[in-house]
């Protein structure tokens, strides 16, 4: 329970400066997006309020909508059932096997402090067909797999998982990090205890790490969520969406319709709906935890 | 592993079995190397594109090294990059902001989880909901909210916002760890008759130390790339930001590819210094409240 | 006792947040007000004080690379300019193109155009000019005769309603550029009809050679190439004004038969592998390296190629654009009316800004001469170009100016926004996937119907 008692005075001097920056420059846009997204406006000339016309013509009518949605969703599957886990088992191996870790994890960390600009640059030139010196490509060649080689960004079908990949590996190190924290932060009586219970090594991390860790999985997951919702900057970089919208995600839709088509107020409206599926999904995913967290303890 | 011992409130994790060189160990090791390789590769990568030539760098084989080192781009990076200018904005609105988030999030955190009152829970779900928010839909309505505040192209039309995007997170973080601090340590210094802003000052900052250097850092990654709203927002040349040398090397029919490595490189040392000045802190501070020690 | 301050700090911060919420109360619908209350406050400033005052104007641009010429000749005209009026300064906001387009949308939203901005001719520019934001500058360029330097007809571009608003800088072609020494090793001559182009690509392919190039990452290029298909198949120019006023659709066979042309040249295999991932620089560059045989671009890129490794013993020529299933006439060309120079209309130092964009396009041309960038200007140039040293190869580009007997403007000057944004990509689509071109012309047509 709170201890302090205070005045609403001094509630107020701690909380509003905060608040109102927070509420002024974050909250009012959205409640202003909320309002565009009822209206037909390029954004430059007259608003016209057209009701719920824009979310009707979201749902159907638009091509690119719902093809992206489930890019943006797949992005995040991979985030939360592939990046995740793997980050909690790197993280419990640096534990277990490295003395001094720090450096180890701060270097897995430096993708995510290189500006997109640069990992977008690299990754192109990995991804380049064989003849532009592209390395995948020159790679299968050299070990006589030609048959594999691709056209790894512009094939429709192969695309987005390419950009897929380089999210991933970009992203790693952030939640290695998290999870790396995060075991450092379990007390070490515990392990000591079931130790002498005769549970030590990996069945130690089944019945130790894994349930202790759960509220800081759930940051991760939920982090990385929505992290994938707004991912932007490294498709524009790598792909701008296309070819013909192969890897159009709900962000880049957004930004395009809003600035590029000139659209603003349908661009209002997708945005809109992203962060109400970060909403639903955030829900979901600590109902999820909650559960987890019961049965384990 | 000492130096974990001194973090707040938790003790240190689980120690390293005893190390006998082991095929485990063997495995373990490579795979963290292999994996260390990936993730370091990206900045030898820039550091060799930097100092290519524009045929080199579109052209060339991936593992290629430049046939005569480019040093000239680091000079056009410098000269006609502005750098030291851009630099120098860049460290002030990002250490300006840093401190305006920590300040403010603090206070705010500390309220949210120590004071007694209703709409802790109801606030701290209104950041929440702050961390979903795309930053490219706020483009416009804060164009609008700037103008009439009279502070288009000035550095405080970056500083709010990157503050105010910042604090979802700041906060959450914030609070997380004070959640994990127990009642008893400002217990006495309620006996002692100290107000709360002495409580805060004297008792929650000095051991809220590691979660603000995760706030500082997660807070100078976020906005010493940020492009989008100080290119929209700043106009004056001697108010631009490190991101605008970056493109303007970039002209409506032309590249100059390896003067934007070079600046690159240039723009994201001040990063690396900081981070690995911090990584230590971070490592402590990251989620250091959400385990229930 | 230490609550003081921060109470302080919150009431203040409250007043921040009511100003800004009254602002954003009415969001874009409101904006028009604000436009008004500017006007009021910038009567009293400035206007008519003369030229004691000391003054800043804004100047936004897209030329931030300072090895671009064009970077160059803004920044040493505008250095003579403060030279020459001490109380001005000029300050640049150079942008690249992307983010200066960004920007000025921005900012049109809340009616904060920079003194002087870059737009783009005729339909690009139309929401700028129906929302009143920009100064009409006709009497600006009849003053002085400055009206008189440009190429005829080019102005019309910029011009609704009889007012002129903006003045470019450039007017260029599309044009055929091709590797003379890759061409003869594939054993190819300079095609005279689009079959023979899908015929020399297929002979290059096979040896070898990479037949052509593209940045289609930046979908305007195929496009570009896309439309002067059109204009060939349409037997002449205007097939998207004719669809603007009724008299044709998408379906028409003309728009059918340029998509199959297209498709045919993209199924012959003349890009480059994974052609949609390169943006327009990179693209740009494999021909400039001398690793493609032909490449079809703006006269503007004459300056970069010329310039380039590939130009060296002048192996570069130019072509005009064949005719098409033996449609269309060559000497029609794809037009490309260059960005341009605005005015804001709530300009604080209208005249003067005005007086500073008449002394920059005035000395424009001659600084552009000088500076070898001649090539694909708006205004006429006096002067021997031979003489000054530029190359053949942009003596022949300059040639094929001569020739030009009209032609058409690019699709996104020509259509609205949400079209262009379908018809993009469509033809970007052509480039990963065959498709049916009736279907290709259907879709667009379904688009162009929705966004009219």
């Amino acid at each position: 329970m709170n201890v302090l008692k205070v005045s609403r005075w001094t509630i107020a001097a701690f909380i509003m400066p905060c608040l109102i920056v927070y509420l002024g420059l974050v909250f009012v846009p959205i409640l202003v997006s909320i309002y565009s997204g009822l209206m037909d406006w390029n954004g430059i000339g007259k608003a016209t309020f057209i009701g719920f016309s824009n979310y009707a013509k979201m749902f159907t009518h638009d091509p690119v909508f719902w093809p992206a949605v489930r890019r943006t969703f797949t992005l995040a599957g991979f985030s939360m059932l592939v990046q995740v886990p793997v980050a909690l088992l790197v993280a419990i191996l640096i534990t277990r096997f490295v003395r001094r870790p720090n450096f180890l994890v701060s270097s897995y960390f430096l993708p995510v402090i290189l500006s997109v600009a640069i990992i977008g640059q690299l990754w192109k030139t990995i991804y380049n067909p064989a003849a532009m010196g592209g390395m995948i490509n020159q790679i299968l060649i050299k070990v006589g797999l030609e048959s594999w080689t691709h056209s790894w960004l512009t094939e429709p079908k192969i695309a987005i998982y390419a950009i897929i990949l380089v999210s991933l590996w970009q992203y790693l190190g952030y939640h290695i990090l998290i999870q790396f924290t995060g075991i450092q932060n379990i007390p070490s009586e515990i392990y000591e205890a079931a130790k002498i219970d005769g549970a030590s090594g990996f069945k130690a991390d089944r019945y130790i790490t894994l349930p202790m860790v759960l509220p800081i999985l759930k940051i991760s997951i939920v982090l990385s969520f929505i992290g994938s919702l707004q991912s932007f900057d490294l498709i524009m970089v790598m792909t701008a969406g296309g070819p013909a919208h192969a890897t159009e995600v709900l962000a880049s839709h957004m930004y395009n319709m809003s600035f590029i088509t000139m659209e603003y107020g349908y661009g209002s409206a997708i945005a809109n709906m992203l962060i109400l599926i970060c909403l639903i999904a955030t829900v979901l995913i600590n109902l999820l935890f909650t559960r987890l967290e019961k049965r384990y303890s | 592993m000492s130096q974990y011992a001194s973090s707040a409130g938790s003790k240190p994790a689980l120690k390293v079995r005893q190390r006998r060189f082991s095929l485990k160990t063997l495995i373990a090791f490579v795979f963290f190397g292999a994996l260390l390789v990936t993730q370091l590769y990206p900045l030898l990568w820039l550091l060799i594109y930097s100092l290519k030539t524009n045929d080199e760098i579109l052209s060339g084989s991936f593992f290629a090294l430049p046939k005569v080192w480019q040093w000239g781009n680091y000079s056009d990076a410098v000269d006609s990059g502005n750098y030291i200018r851009y630099l120098g904005n860049s460290l002030f609105v990002t250490a300006t902001t840093m401190f305006g988030v920590i300040l403010l999030s603090s206070l705010a955190a500390f309220a949210i989880t120590r004071f007694r009152w209703k709409y802790g829970q109801l606030i701290m779900l209104l950041f929440l909901l702050g961390m979903m928010i795309p930053m490219q839909g706020t483009l416009l309505p804060l164009m609008i909210i700037f103008k009439n505040m009279h502070i288009l192209n000035t550095h405080l039309s970056l500083i709010l916002p990157y503050m105010a995007f910042q604090m979802p997170i700041a906060v959450f973080i914030l609070s997380g760890f004070l959640r994990t601090i127990p009642h008893e340590i400002e217990e006495s210094a309620i006996m002692d008759g100290a107000g709360a802003f002495r409580i805060f000052r004297s008792v929650i900052l000095p051991v809220s130390i590691p979660p603000m250097m995760t706030v500082c850092i997660l807070t100078f990654i976020n906005v010493w790339n940020e492009y989008i709203l100080a290119a929209t927002f700043i106009s004056s040349e001697r108010l631009k930001t490190l991101p605008f040398g970056v493109y303007s090397f970039v002209s409506q029919y032309s590249v100059n590819y390896g003067a934007i490595g070079a600046f690159l490189v240039l723009a994201a040392l001040p990063v690396i210094v900081v981070y690995f000045l911090l990584a230590e802190k971070i490592t402590k501070g990251m989620v250091a409240g959400a385990v229930k020690g | 006792m230490k609550k003081k301050p921060f109470k302080f700090f919150g009431m203040a911060m409250t007043g921040v947040l009511a100003i800004s919420l009254s602002a954003c109360g009415g969001g874009g619908a409101a904006t028009t007000n604000n436009a008004a209350g500017g006007d009021t406050g910038t009567d009293s400033s400035g206007g008519k004080s003369g030229s004691t005052e000391n003054i800043t104007i804004t100047f936004q641009n897209i030329y931030p690379d300072a090895s671009d010429p064009k970077n160059q000749m803004m920044k040493k005209i505008v250095e003579q300019y403060e030279k020459e009026h001490t109380n001005v300064k000029i300050e640049l906001d150079s942008l690249n193109t992307d983010q200066q387009k960004l920007k000025l949308k921005t900012q049109a939203a809340s009616k904060e155009v920079p003194d002087i901005t870059v737009v783009n001719p005729a339909a690009q520019m139309q929401p700028f000019v129906d929302e009143d934001l920009f100064a009409p500058l006709n009497d600006m360029v009849e003053e002085n005769g400055l009206k008189d330097t440009f190429q005829k007809g080019i102005l019309d571009y910029y011009t609704f309603d009889g007012n002129l608003y903006a003045l470019p800088d450039g007017n260029n072609i599309g044009v055929v550029f091709y590797n003379k020494k890759l061409m003869e090793e594939g054993g190819v001559k300079v095609p005279t009809t689009f079959e023979e182009m899908v015929d020399a690509v297929k002979t290059l392919k096979g040896k070898g050679i990479q037949p052509m190039v593209i940045g289609e990452k930046d979908s305007w290029t195929g496009s570009f190439l896309f439309m002067n298909i059109l204009l060939r198949t349409n037997g002449g120019p205007g097939f998207l004004q004719d669809v603007l006023d009724g008299k044709k659709t998408f379906e028409d066979q003309a728009y059918v038969d340029a998509v199959q042309a297209f498709e045919n040249l993209v199924q012959a295999g003349a890009f480059q592998d994974g052609a949609t991932s390169f943006d327009y620089n990179s693209g740009e560059n494999l021909f400039k390296t001398g690793k493609a045989a032909m490449y079809y671009m703006g006269s503007w890129a004459t300056g970069g190629i010329e310039t380039a490794e590939v130009s060296k013993d002048d192996n570069v020529g130019v072509f005009k654009f064949p005719t098409v299933g033996g449609k269309g006439n060559a000497d029609e060309f794809m037009l490309a009316p260059g960005s341009a120079f605005a005015i804001s209309k709530n300009s604080k130092h209208l005249d003067e800004t005005k007086d500073f964009l008449n002394y920059f396009m005035t000395n424009f041309p001659k600084e552009a001469f000088e500076a070898k960038g001649a090539v694909g200007i708006a205004q006429n140039v006096d002067g021997d170009f031979k003489a000054a040293g530029y190359s053949d190869m942009a003596m022949n580009v300059l040639d094929l100016f001569k020739e030009v007997k009209g032609g058409d403007l690019a699709f996104d000057n020509t259509m609205n926004p949400a079209t262009t944004q379908v018809h993009l990509s469509g033809i970007q689509g052509l480039f990963v996937e065959q498709k049916d071109p009736a279907a290709v012309a259907k879709e667009l047509q379904a688009a162009y119907e929705e966004n009219k």
